[in-house]
């Protein structure tokens, strides 16, 4: 494998991570979140430091994906107590508070973010190989959780929340797990494109990035694992494969947003089923 | 006086706050859908200002340019992107709204250059004038009369014409409206018609304060309005009026006192957390 | 042997307006209890504040002597509680025998660990079968409940709360909107619960099936309980009938 396809699978897997832990908050339990990058960054930021500070490897990653959670868990609490209209809008909104904060503290490096971030100990390719396998065990572990009863359950959480109270559903927790299990993720993501990157931005984490997640999840079909899977790497890939692509990168995005949402809203996933009866 | 210098400049962006959101409630209220790409109606209005102003010279024509075009996208935008598919869960119009407004912003870049345009000619840029022991530019108190100006006379069409209370109406209970004759559908084009214009007047507003029109520049002014529906309670124009100021000049002395922990962009939002962790139906919702 | 619930002092107010205004009353294990009053009175107030949709003002709720005011609905779902609504909430998204299943499977819902750790619905399935079929839905198990009559849709709402396994079942309004004869077989369904162990509290306004299938009446108007007892003796009061005024 090359460095450049090694750096390509890295992109991927990262990628992967991202929309299929917002496709868990989103898709799976029907909660919008217009501001997952925001995780992405508290994770990548907590790695970085940790790593400058010569903490190892699996420890940083760890520590990247805890603190992603457990804020996510405190994002999820608010996601409780608004309206369903307000959580798209709040969401956006930890998204701003993350970046505004960032961008002014010192310690974390202000505007310039954090460089000299020492490498993960393994050449580029094994390190490639590394985010393959995380990527693989997130799309097992999404596959999983689809099929089992948390699946189920989230499905009547997404569809109707009062009449999955009256069968008993404890609807708040499990909305705040599927916070805490996307945000971590996205964390897990943020350790990973550490060590890739060798360098953070703040604007790395900026809203552009949440609406570029939230992209892959929708282009696949919200709530389809494979689908979401396929639509990540379609549009991570498409940018190498042609420069025009690359240069109207955005424009590409929003032109698809558009368009599927108007004419397939239920995304690649939802032109699937359709071809094939039941 | 810091103090009142500081209130009086967030008083001037809640003005051009409220202008846009106004815009955004209107549409809310209607429909249910988070208008994103009201940005970049804004956006246009600032470049159809710029320009026209600088190819004919005349502030004025560039104003009526903004007016008119803005307007008839906003209504373009409702017919194209949004009646077809309000059948759906509102997620469905939000995500298209978000990526109408990408593709604006990119054509904004592709059409006009990534680097900004600025006026030719702009008297009221530096110019300013006392009022009341604070300096204000001109376009500051532009900014402040033309918003009061035009919000007073929507609010005098919506309580006192036929066409006014017949929207009101259309607000409150869409299909008692209809019963009694009021045409939904032209309803929902003065809501687009009037909101679009003055966010593309505040646009050219914007854009001459800055003396700056660039193609990211309904970003940051579309976010906070967001914020601002929400925390007047969604749907309700007094509610919106009514934060936007509070946003203006909680951002006005956030950014000063807070400026070494948070940035600007930021200071809005997290009022609006800190509201709705409070009062989750916000400032002035009804729980 | 105590009460199987009991309602203690409750008090709403919906903008000004008492909607429970000190209502007491107690359910027997193994009754039919019918609450019924002219519109207004509070007889669906009453019922959500027992079901935990709604928190009092004042008073409290008992579960088997335990105090449940607190809880919110789905903890007394997890206590043996069982709650149809006027307007029928099926998931929509889901098909007929879906709903069930999610239902019959409550000891798998219980707690997310519980939940991610468990795969199988087979068990839940095969129940969800079974009740379908003792409530005359098992035809329509793969369908959406879109495609289903208001009829059957009223009885899937009562089918998924019967999965729960419930010793207390709350229906609100069960009969409403049905015709003559659906009404009369939904009457019949709900009257063999009870015979199964389920004890049924239902709000209803249509008359001629409460009466012919209830134990024990209880009339509210204006949230406070006018009378109680076996339902020819309440009916044959001179002020529920005034309360009434002019149903028989």
């Amino acid at each position: 494998m090359s460095a450049y396809i090694a750096s390509l699978v890295s992109v991927v897997g990262i990628n992967m991570i991202l929309a299929l832990s917002l496709n868990i908050i989103t898709g799976f339990c029907g909660q919008v979140s217009l501001g997952h990058a925001a995780f992405y960054g508290i994770g990548a930021y907590a790695a970085a430091y940790l790593a400058k500070l010569g903490v190892g490897l699996p420890l940083t990653l760890l520590a990247g994906a805890v603190m992603a959670g457990a804020i996510g868990l405190v994002v999820g609490l608010t996601s409780l107590r608004v309206r369903h209209d307000f959580l798209a809008v709040t969401t956006m909104g930890i998204g701003f508070v993350f970046l505004g904060f960032v961008r002014k503290q010192k310690w974390l490096g202000g505007e310039l973010g954090i460089s000299g971030i020492p490498g993960p100990g393994l050449d580029p390719v094994t390190y490639a190989l590394l985010i393959a396998a995380f990527a693989v065990a997130v799309i097992a572990f999404s596959l999983w959780v689809k099929q089992s009863w948390m699946g189920f359950t989230f499905d009547a959480v997404a569809d109707d929340e009062e009449a999955a109270r009256t069968v008993g559903v404890n609807v708040s927790i499990y909305k705040l797990t599927a916070f805490g299990i996307g945000t971590a993720l996205a964390g897990l993501a943020g350790g990973l494109y550490v060590y890739f990157a060798r360098i953070i931005l703040p604007d790395t984490f900026d809203f552009v990035q949440s609406i570029a997640i939230l992209t892959m999840v929708v282009i696949g079909g919200t709530g389809s694992v494979w689908g979401v899977a396929a639509a990540t790497i379609g549009l991570t890939l498409l940018p190498e494969l042609s420069r025009a692509a690359a240069d109207y990168r955005l424009l590409i995005f929003g032109a698809m947003l558009m368009l599927v949402m108007r004419f397939s809203p239920a995304g690649l996933a939802g032109m699937i089923r359709r071809r094939s009866p039941a | 006086m810091l103090v009142v210098e500081l209130a009086a400049k967030g008083l001037v962006y809640g003005c051009m706050y409220a202008m846009m959101a106004v815009g955004l409630t209107l549409v809310y209220g209607l429909l249910r859908i988070l208008h994103i790409a009201h940005a970049g109606v804004f956006a246009l209005g600032a470049y159809m200002t710029v320009t026209v102003a600088n190819a004919t010279g005349h502030l004025a024509l560039g104003f009526a340019a903004a007016t008119v075009v803005s307007a008839l996208a906003g209504i373009a935008i409702y017919r194209l992107a949004y009646q077809p598919i309000l059948q759906h869960s509102a997620f469905v119009p939000m995500v298209v709204s978000i990526g109408l407004f990408i593709v604006m912003q990119e054509g904004f870049r592709m059409i006009f250059g990534a680097y900004g345009i600025a006026f030719d000619t702009n008297p009221w840029y530096v110019a300013n004038i006392g009022v009341a022991g604070i300096n204000l530019t001109y376009v500051e108190l532009a900014m402040v009369v033309v918003s009061v100006v035009l919000l007073v006379g929507f609010g005098l069409f919506a309580g006192l014409t036929r066409a006014g209370i017949g929207w009101r109406a259309t607000v409150t209970d869409p299909q008692m409206a209809t019963s009694f004759g009021v045409d939904p559908v032209r309803v929902r084009y003065v809501n687009f018609l009037f909101g679009s214009a003055l966010a593309g007047i505040a646009g050219g507003l914007v854009g001459l304060l800055n003396n700056y029109v660039e193609p990211t520049m309904g970003a940051a002014v579309s976010y906070k309005a967001l914020a601002i529906i929400v925390l007047g309670g969604l749907g309700s124009v007094r509610g919106t009026l009514i934060a936007s100021l509070v946003l203006g000049v909680v951002e006005s002395f956030g950014a000063i006192y807070l400026a070494d922990i948070f940035d600007r962009d930021a200071i809005g939002f997290l009022f609006l957390i800190v509201v709705l962790m409070v009062r989750p139906q916000g400032l002035l919702g009804r729980g | 042997m105590s009460a199987l619930a009991r309602i203690d002092d409750l008090h709403i107010s919906f903008g000004g307006v008492a909607a429970a205004d000190g209502v007491n009353f107690a359910v027997e294990r193994g009754e039919f209890l019918a609450l019924i009053g002219p519109n207004g009175a509070g007889k669906t107030t009453a019922l959500r504040l027992v079901a935990g949709l709604l928190r009092p003002d004042r008073g409290r709720v008992f579960l088997e002597d335990r105090d449940v005011t607190g809880l919110p609905a789905h903890a007394r779902v997890r206590l043996g509680l069982g709650f149809t609504h006027q307007i029928v909430r099926p998931f929509y998204g889901f098909t007929t025998i879906e709903n069930v299943m999610l239902a019959a499977g409550h000891h798998q819902t219980e707690n997310p660990w519980r939940a991610i750790t468990g795969r199988s619905r087979t068990a839940a399935r095969d129940k969800a079968h079974a009740i379908l079929q003792r409530i005359g839905l098992a035809a329509q198990a793969a369908q959406s409940p879109r495609a289903l009559p208001l009829g059957q849709r009223k009885r899937l709402e009562v089918a998924r709360a019967i999965a729960l396994d419930p010793k207390l079942l709350l229906l609100d309004e069960p009969l409403a909107g049905l015709s003559s004869a659906e009404a009369a077989a939904m009457a019949d369904l709900i009257r063999g619960l009870p015979g199964q162990g389920i004890t049924v509290v239902l709000v209803e306004h249509n008359l001629g099936e409460v009466l012919r299938v209830a134990d024990r009446l209880i009339v509210l108007d204006a949230g406070k309980v006018l009378a109680e007892g076996a339902p020819d003796d309440v009916m044959a009061r001179r002020d529920v009938r005034q309360a009434y005024t002019g149903v028989v």
